[in-house]
C-alpha cells in the first residue's frame, strides 16, 4: 500500500504541476469557472459510502479547479445510479458545471443487457475514481470453512441485496466460473444487515465486502479470529491481505478470467466520478488535474483519513481505459455472464 | 453490577451537562423542531447538510447535535398536522385523525398540549427503557432474526381491523392495494419490472413520501380550499385552559401513554419498520383497547393523539438499537448518524455495550434532554400556533401547498413525485368522500415491502419451518386473533346473534363507481403480471387476486343489502367528510378547481421553475380567491420565495428539474431554480 501510495504520489505530484502550469496558461478555463457554481451530482440518497465520498470531493475539489468555482453536491438518487448517468447522457450541461458520482456498476450495465442505461459508458468524461475497491468473501470461523476450495464441495449461505447487487451477482458468477457452491439468500436491506444476519447465525457468510469497510466496522471480529476470509475480489491483491487468494487468480481458462474480468474491473473504479461526454476539452482537463491535485492536497488526506475513507484514486484516463476494456468483451462471454448472474 | 451501571449513567449525564455540548444539542433540538414542521422536509437532507459541520466537534457535542436535530422532528410534526391536517413527517400520519378533528371543532390548543406532553413522557420513557435494557441488548437482536421480524411485520399489518372500523372488508381491500402497491418496482430477486410503466422513476418502487402526502394531507387541503372556511369557526377554551386540559388528558392516560411508549420503542428497533407505521400501531392499539373508542376515535378524541405521539418520539430511542449495537441503521437518517460517530471512532458493536457504555448512555440521555428541550419549546409557543387553525383559508393554503409541492418533489427530485402526490391525492380525497379509510393503504404499502422481502428469506432458508419458530408462532396467532377480533368479541363476549340481513336484487349506486374503478385497476394490474417472468408473477398475483376477491365480495353485500338497510354508513376510523351546507355537485366543482390550481402550479413550474410558480401561485389564489389587500400579497409572497430560496435552493441544494424557458432561453438561467 505504502509503495503504491508513493508511486501515485510522485505521478500525482507532476500531474499538479503540470496542472499549475497549464491553468496558468490557459486564462479561459479559470476565466470561465471564475465565481461560477459546479454542482457534482450524486446517484444516491444521502448517507451511504458513494455520498459520503462525493460530499468529501465537493468540499474540496473547488480550491483545485482554476477559477475556484464554489462546488456544491445534490443528491438524483434512483436506479441504482442509473438514472442519473442517463441525465448526465443526455440531459446535463455539457459546459463542465456538472460533474457526477455513479456507482461503480452503472457503467457496465449496458454492456450487462439492462435496457433502461441509455449510455456508452466509454464516450463519458471520466474525471477519476477516489478508490480501488478491493471487495472480500467472509464468513464466520464456527461454520468451519476455512479456505475457498471447501466451497467448491460445501454449501455457505451468504446474503445479496437484489438483483443487480454486487452481493447478489458476486457469488453468483464464482458458482458459474470456479464451481463454488454459494446459495444466495435475500433481498437483505442492506449490506450491513447480512452482516447481522451473518454474526447471529442465520447466513452463512457475505460475498461482497469492501475490505476498507470490514476493517472500519468489525476489526474486533477480525482480531479474534473469528472472521475468516476466503476470497478477494478487485484486479489485483489488497497490500494488506497478501494470503487471500485473489479471485482473477483463480480463473483456469481466458474465457473464464474475461468474464470475471467483466464483473470485477468495476472495483479497480470503485468510487467513480465523470462528467457528460464532449466537454470542451480544456474544461475536461481541468476537472481531470484538479482530481488528481485534490487527492494529494493533505487536507483532502487529514479529513478522509478522519472519516476511515480509503484512497487509492485512478485518474480519469485510466477509468476511462477500464470501462473500454470491458465495452470490448466478446459478444458470448457477455452473454455466459449474463446469464450466470440473472 | 446494577450500582455500577447506575453510577456510569450519572457520569454520562454529567458528561452531557457540559456548557457546550449542552449548547450543541440545543442548536440540534431547534433545527429539528424547524425541520419537523415543514411536511416532507425531514431529518435527512437537514443532516446531510449539517454532518460536515460535526466533524470538527468533540465526539459527544457531535452526537448530541445529530441526535437532538433528530429526536425531536416528531415533537413539532404534530404541528401542521393538527392544524392542517398535514402530517409534518410521516410519524404524525395518525395524529392527523383525531388531531385535526379538535382543531376543527376549535381545540387545536388542547390536542397540540397533549401532544407535546403525550411526546415528552413518551420520548424520556422510549429513552429509559433503552438505558434499562443496553446491557441485555445485543443477545436479545441475535436471536430477532428474519422469520421473527416477518412475523412481526405480518401481526402490524392485522392492525387494519382496527384501522377499518365496522368496515372490515373495505379494510383489507386496502390494505391488499397497499400491497400491491409496495411491489411496484423492480422484483427484488428476478428483477423483473412490476407495474413501472417503463419508467426509471418506479424503477426503485414508490417512494413513501409523495403517497404518504398526497393521501392524507392534499385532501385535507383540498376541503379546507373547498369550504372556503378558516379551519376552526370557534375556539372552545381560551388559550391557558386549552392548554391545561391537554395537559391533564395526558396525566389521566399516563397508562396509554406508557404503553404506546415502549410500543414505539419497541418498533423503532426494528430496522425498516420505524417512523412510518409506528404511529399507526400506537393510534390501532388504542382504537382497539380505548374505552368507548369506537364511538369517539376518528371524531376528535384526545387518546387519538396521545396514543401516536407518545409511540412516535420513543421510537427515536428504539432505533438507536440496531444501529448502536450492530451498526445496522434503521433508516437513511441513522444511516447518516453512524457515519457521524465512525468519524468519531466511535465503532458499533459490542463494545458501544460494554467497554464504551458510557457513550451510549450519554446517546440516551441527548435524547431525553433533547425532549424536554423540544416539548418545552413547543409548549411556549403552541397558543401562538394554535391561532392559525382560525386564519382565513386564503392565508393558510399557498404557503402551505409551496412547502408541500417543494417537500414532496425533494423525496426524490424527480417530476414523478408530483404526479405520485397530485394522483393520490385526488385518490385521496375521492376516499375520504366515497368512505373508504385511508390508514390500512398505508400500512398494507409499508409493511407490503418488508413482509415480501422476509418472506422471500425466511422461505429460502427455511422453507415452511419458519412458522413453528416459537416467536413467530406465537405472533401469527396473535394476527390471527387480532384479524378476527371484532368478530370474536361480537359472538364471545357481547352475545351478539349473528342474524343475516334481508337480501334483495342487487341495486347499485352512484357511489359503487369507486368499487368498479378499483376492480378496473385490479384486473388491469392482474393481466399485465401475465407477461412477466414466470418467477415473479406469484406474490403479485395472490395478493391482487384476494385484493379484487374482496372488492367484489364488498360491492355485492352492500349491493344486495342495500334495499332493506336501514341507510346508516358504516363506520370507519378515518377523518371524514362534513362539507356543511355545501350541495354535492359544488363540492366536485370546487374540487376540480382546486386540482385545477395545483395542476397549474406544476405545469408553471415546469415551463419557468418553482421561484415563478410559487409566486405566481402566491399571487393569484390570493387575489384571485379572496381578494387580499396587495400588501398583505406582497409580504407573503416575499417570506415564501424567501424561504424557498434560502432554505431548499441555497441550503439544502435540491435539484431543481430543467424548466421549459431554461432550456430554450438559456440566458433566463440567471434566474434561481429556472
Amino acid at each position: 500500500m505504502k509503495t503504491l501510495n508513493k508511486v501515485i504520489a510522485t505521478v500525482c505530484a507532476s500531474v499538479l504541476a503540470a496542472g499549475t502550469v497549464v491553468a496558468g496558461g490557459h486564462g479561459s478555463v479559470a476565466d470561465f469557472y471564475k465565481g461560477k457554481t459546479v454542482e457534482l451530482y450524486i446517484g444516491y440518497d444521502p448517507g451511504g459510502g458513494y455520498d459520503t465520498y462525493a460530499r468529501l470531493v465537493a468540499r474540496h475539489i473547488g480550491k483545485h479547479i482554476p477559477g475556484n468555482p464554489n462546488v456544491v453536491p445534490k443528491n438524483m438518487p434512483g436506479a441504482g445510479s442509473v438514472k442519473l448517468a442517463n441525465w448526465l447522457w443526455e440531459a446535463a450541461p455539457k459546459d463542465g458545471t456538472v460533474f457526477g458520482a455513479i456507482s461503480r456498476g452503472a457503467p457496465f450495465e449496458p454492456v450487462l443487457g439492462n435496457d433502461k442505461a441509455k449510455f456508452k459508458a466509454n464516450k463519458y468524461t471520466w474525471v477519476g475514481s477516489a478508490n480501488n475497491e478491493v471487495s472480500v468473501c467472509a464468513t464466520m470461523k464456527k461454520n468451519g470453512i476455512t479456505n475457498w476450495e471447501q466451497l467448491k464441495t460445501q454449501e455457505l449461505t451468504v446474503g445479496g441485496n437484489g438483483s443487480g447487487s454486487d452481493t447478489e451477482q458476486f457469488p453468483k458468477l464464482m458458482n458459474a466460473v470456479l464451481g463454488t457452491k454459494f446459495k444466495v439468500i435475500g433481498p437483505y436491506g442492506g449490506g450491513a444487515d447480512i452482516v447481522k444476519a451473518m454474526e447471529a447465525g442465520e447466513l452463512g457468510g457475505r460475498c461482497g465486502w469492501s475490505w476498507s469497510s470490514v476493517k472500519a466496522t468489525k476489526a474486533d471480529l477480525l482480531a479474534s479470529g473469528d472472521l475468516v476470509l476466503l476470497m478477494q475480489m478487485s484486479g489485483s491483491k489488497h497490500p494488506e491481505l497478501p494470503n487471500v487468494p485473489l479471485v482473477m487468480d483463480l480463473a483456469k481458462t481466458k474465457e473464464e478470467r474475461q468474464m470475471l474480468n467483466l464483473i470485477f474491473a468495476r472495483q479497480a473504479l470503485g468510487r467513480p466520478f465523470l462528467a457528460p461526454p464532449d466537454l470542451p476539452a480544456d474544461r475536461a482537463k481541468a476537472l481531470q488535474d484538479a482530481f488528481m491535485a485534490m487527492v494529494n492536497d493533505p487536507a483532502f488526506l487529514a479529513e478522509a483519513k478522519k472519516m476511515d475513507l480509503e484512497l487509492s484514486p485512478l485518474s480519469g484516463a485510466e477509468v476511462a481505459a477500464l470501462v473500454a476494456e470491458s465495452y470490448d468483451t466478446p459478444q458470448a462471454v457477455v452473454d455466459r455472464a449474463i446469464a450466470a448472474i440473472r | 453490577m446494577e450500582l455500577s451501571l447506575l453510577e456510569v449513567a450519572f457520569n454520562a449525564l454529567g458528561v452531557m451537562l457540559e456548557p457546550e455540548r449542552l449548547m450543541y444539542l440545543g442548536l440540534g433540538t431547534v433545527l429539528g423542531l424547524a425541520i419537523g414542521i415543514m411536511p416532507g422536509i425531514g431529518g435527512v437532507a437537514g443532516l446531510a447538510l449539517l454532518l460536515p459541520f460535526t466533524f470538527s466537534l468533540d465526539a459527544y457535542s457531535a452526537f448530541a447535535f445529530m441526535l437532538g436535530l433528530g429526536a425531536v422532528t416528531s415533537t413539532s410534526d404534530t404541528i401542521p398536522a393538527v392544524l392542517f391536517g398535514v402530517p409534518g413527517t410521516s410519524a404524525s400520519q395518525a395524529t392527523v385523525i383525531d388531531g385535526h378533528s379538535m382543531a376543527k371543532k376549535g381545540e387545536a390548543g388542547r390536542a397540540l398540549s397533549a401532544a407535546y406532553a403525550a411526546s415528552l413522557i413518551g420520548g424520556l420513557w422510549g429513552a429509559l427503557l433503552l438505558g434499562l435494557t443496553i446491557p441485555v441488548l445485543r443477545p436479545i437482536m441475535l436471536n430477532i432474526n428474519s422469520p421473527e421480524l416477518l412475523a412481526f411485520s405480518i401481526f402490524g399489518l392485522s392492525m387494519v381491523s382496527a384501522l377499518s372500523g365496522s368496515m372490515p372488508l373495505r379494510g383489507l381491500a386496502m390494505a391488499g392495494f397497499g400491497v400491491l402497491l409496495a411491489m411496484v418496482g423492480g422484483d427484488p430477486t428476478s428483477g423483473q419490472q412490476r407495474w413501472t410503466f417503463d419508467t426509471l422513476y418506479l424503477y426503485d418502487d414508490l417512494p413513501l413520501l409523495p403517497v404518504a402526502l398526497g393521501l392524507f394531507a392534499l385532501p385535507e387541503l383540498a376541503d379546507i380550499a373547498i369550504k372556503r372556511m378558516a379551519i376552526s369557526q370557534t375556539t372552545k377554551y381560551n388559550l391557558r385552559d386549552g392548554m391545561m386540559m391537554g395537559l391533564k388528558d395526558v396525566l389521566k392516560n399516563w397508562l396509554l401513554v406508557a404503553k404506546c411508549g415502549s410500543l414505539g420503542a419497541f418498533i423503532g428497533a426494528i430496522p425498516g419498520l420505524g417512523s412510518a407505521v409506528v404511529d399507526w400501531f400506537a393510534y390501532g392499539y388504542a382504537a382497539k383497547t380505548c374505552k368507548g373508542a369506537s364511538e369517539t376515535f376518528g371524531k376528535g378524541d384526545v387518546r387519538g393523539v396521545i396514543a401516536p405521539e407518545s409511540a412516535n418520539n420513543a421510537k427515536e430511542g428504539g432505533s438507536l438499537v440496531p444501529t448502536i449495537a450492530f451498526g445496522v441503521p434503521g433508516s437513511a437518517s441513522m444511516a447518516l448518524l453512524l457515519g457521524g460517530f465512525m468519524i468519531h471512532g466511535l465503532v458499533p458493536g459490542k463494545a458501544m455495550v460494554t467497554t464504551n457504555i458510557e457513550v451510549t448512555y450519554a446517546m440516551v440521555w441527548s435524547i431525553a434532554l433533547a425532549n424536554i428541550l423540544g416539548a418545552g419549546l413547543c409548549f411556549a409557543f403552541s397558543g401562538q400556533f394554535a391561532k392559525i387553525a382560525t386564519l382565513r383559508y386564503t392565508l393558510v393554503i399557498p404557503g402551505v401547498i409551496c412547502i408541500m409541492m417543494v417537500g414532496a418533489f425533494q423525496a426524490s427530485a424527480d417530476w414523478g413525485d408530483l404526479f405520485v402526490l397530485l394522483i393520490f391525492g385526488s385518490v385521496g380525497w375521492i376516499m375520504k368522500h366515497m368512505r373508504w379509510p385511508r390508514p390500512p393503504l398505508i400500512l398494507g404499502f409499508v409493511l407490503g415491502g418488508i413482509i415480501e422481502d422476509y418472506m422471500r428469506i425466511s422461505y429460502q432458508l427455511y422453507e415452511w419451518g419458519w412458522v413453528l419458530r416459537p416467536v413467530c408462532a406465537v405472533m401469527l396467532i396473535a394476527a390471527a386473533l387480532s384479524l378476527t377480533q371484532p368478530l370474536l368479541s361480537k359472538v364471545f363476549v357481547k352475545r351478539e346473534t349473528l342474524a343475516l340481513p334481508r337480501f334483495s336484487s342487487p341495486v347499485f349506486t352512484k357511489g359503487d363507481g369507486f368499487s368498479f374503478a378499483f376492480i378496473a385497476v385490479l384486473v388491469w394490474m392482474i393481466w399485465r403480471s401475465l407477461s412477466w417472468d414466470e418467477e415473479a408473477q406469484g406474490p403479485p398475483q395472490v395478493i391482487a387476486g384476494l385484493t379484487l376477491a374482496l372488492v367484489v365480495i364488498s360491492l355485492l353485500w352492500a349491493a344486495v343489502t342495500r334495499r332493506y338497510s336501514d341507510g346508516k354508513q358504516g363506520a370507519i376510523l378515518d377523518l371524514v367528510a362534513d362539507m356543511g351546507e355545501l350541495t354535492r355537485p359544488m363540492v366536485n366543482l370546487r374540487a376540480l378547481q382546486f386540482l385545477a390550481w395545483l395542476g397549474a402550479f406544476v405545469a408553471v413550474w415546469a415551463i419557468a421553475g418553482i421561484l415563478v410558480s410559487a409566486l405566481c401561485f402566491v399571487v393569484f389564489y390570493m387575489r384571485v380567491q379572496a381578494g387580499e389587500s396587495w400588501r398583505m400579497v406582497t409580504g407573503y409572497s416575499v417570506v415564501i420565495l424567501c424561504l424557498i430560496y434560502f432554505v431548499f435552493d441555497q441550503g439544502f441544494h435540491i435539484s431543481w428539474p430543467e424548466t421549459v424557458l431554461g432550456t430554450w432561453f438559456p440566458v433566463l438561467q440567471a434566474i434561481p431554480t429556472m
